[in-house]
């Protein structure tokens, strides 16, 4: 795992080009496996009607040309996001700032910079020096700002998106999870430990240096779950891979990662209600996407 | 371009700071360019290194911090993980486990750790490192 995820850094952009007999032989364990793309596609591409994805697997599997099919009942649009091994933050990124503009949901707004202010807390009880993370916080409160109308700086669905394309802003943004995510595992270690410790046979510590907080390292459930309760945001990932029920069946699973009540310092109105995630992504073994519901 | 420039005039006023607190390391930037540095780092207590000083330079690319340092020992140093050379060093934090949350002074922290633990496993300097496994079997 070290050495692959060694390999994929250093060689960068040097990406290759899969195809669909590749997939086929994706399992649906088989979560180390990087889905390589050109690195012709955008760090975050263009909404794609459902029928794109199809198209992708016109001779591919039979299994998941029926759950895409299946797909099609809750969800119309991807939009992909470049495979580079940021593409759950970046996915997470464009989804949530995509979802603040067009719902211009200030509640929100305010509740997220709230979490982010603990976030920062979070990092200095660590012993993070302020100058290393807070030009990564800066940015992203800055595009929270930006994504709310009526200010001077106030910035279009196009502008999101040029953005969203652009290293500076792009990658500065994927930093600021990193260290989010980062410093949430560290804060709950002993939560976290088993996790971890079941995924890469590392310490909290070590993981979080090797696997968390450099760019380009790949994200899991653990990741997912960290930053998940630490901007008290839910996030719904649904699986598209070959795996089937042992009655033939063929369903397509999604797992809701919902944050801890107890991590949420302003989760005191929600209650217990049932949570729709706003954010959606799609996962196949090795990368995710974002997913538009109906 | 920018980002970089400011985050290295944080880490400089940070190491005017620091001075006292760390005197194994005297980091230095260059007068007129804020993307060279040079450090002075003393080799750590029971090792080889011990009584030394040796000189580490520094070339800061302009997608700092995203981007690590690159960082070469100067002066010459027998250690499996420094190339002879050219200086040359083999640490995963310079390579792909670089992180932002690193700065030029934990860098000198993490090279002065690498001078008191080498990693034989992975040497640029195979004679030091066959040694070093020779040595201590």
């Amino acid at each position: 795992m070290q050495n692959q995820e060694g390999q994929l850094a250093a060689d960068g952009e040097t990406e290759v080009t899969c195809g669909i007999e590749d997939w086929a032989n994706f399992g649906g364990g088989g979560d180390g496996d990087v889905m390589q793309q050109q690195s012709s596609v955008p760090f975050v591409g263009d909404k794609e009607p459902l029928s794109a994805l199809a198209a992708e697997y016109q001779s591919g599997s039979p299994i998941l040309l029926q759950k895409i099919e299946m797909l099609g009942d809750k969800y119309v649009a991807i939009r992909r996001t470049r495979g580079d091994g940021n593409c759950f933050f970046r996915s997470f990124m464009f989804s949530y700032l995509e979802h603040i503009l067009e719902k211009q949901d200030r509640v929100e707004v305010d509740r997220i910079k709230a979490n982010v202010e603990e976030c920062r807390k979070t990092l200095q009880s660590l012993g993070y020096v302020d100058f290393t993370f807070e030009d990564f916080f800066a940015l992203f409160l800055e595009q929270l700002d930006d994504v709310l109308q009526g200010n001077e700086t106030s910035i279009s669905h196009e502008e999101l998106l040029n953005r969203s394309r652009e290293q500076s802003v792009s990658d500065y943004v994927v930093m600021f999870f990193r260290f989010v995510t980062s410093g949430e595992i560290r804060k709950r270690s002993e939560f976290f430990e088993p996790f971890v410790f079941g995924l890469t046979n590392t310490t909290v510590e070590q993981f979080c240096k090797s696997a968390v907080e450099p760019m380009g390292e790949e994200s899991d459930h653990v990741h997912i779950t960290a930053l998940s309760d630490a901007l008290g945001v839910p996030i719904r990932v649904v699986y598209l891979d070959r795996s089937s029920c042992d009655a033939g069946g063929v369903s397509v699973n999604h797992h809701d990662f919902v944050p801890v009540p107890g991590n949420l310092p302003s989760a005191t109105g929600a209650g217990s209600e049932s949570i729709d995630p706003f954010i959606t992504l799609l996962y196949r073994p090795g990368h995710y996407d974002i997913l538009y519901p109906k | 371009m920018q980002a970089s420039r400011a985050r290295l005039f944080k880490e400089y006023k940070e190491v005017q700071r620091e001075k006292v607190a760390d005197p194994d390391i005297q980091l230095a930037c260059d007068d007129t360019n804020i993307f060279k540095w040079t450090a002075l780092i003393k080799g750590p207590s029971e090792t080889p290194f011990e009584g030394g000083v040796f000189q580490l330079v520094f070339s800061v690319p302009e997608q700092y911090p995203l981007q690590p340092p690159q960082v070469r020992f100067l002066t010459k140093i027998f250690h499996p993980n420094v190339h002879f050379k050219t200086g040359e060093i083999c640490l995963d934090i310079l390579k792909n486990a670089w992180s932002p949350a690193w700065t030029l002074q934990s860098v000198c922290r993490a090279i002065i750790a690498l001078m008191a633990h080498p990693e034989p496993d992975s040497p640029l300097n195979c004679d030091s490192g066959n040694l070093v496994d020779v040595l201590f079997v």
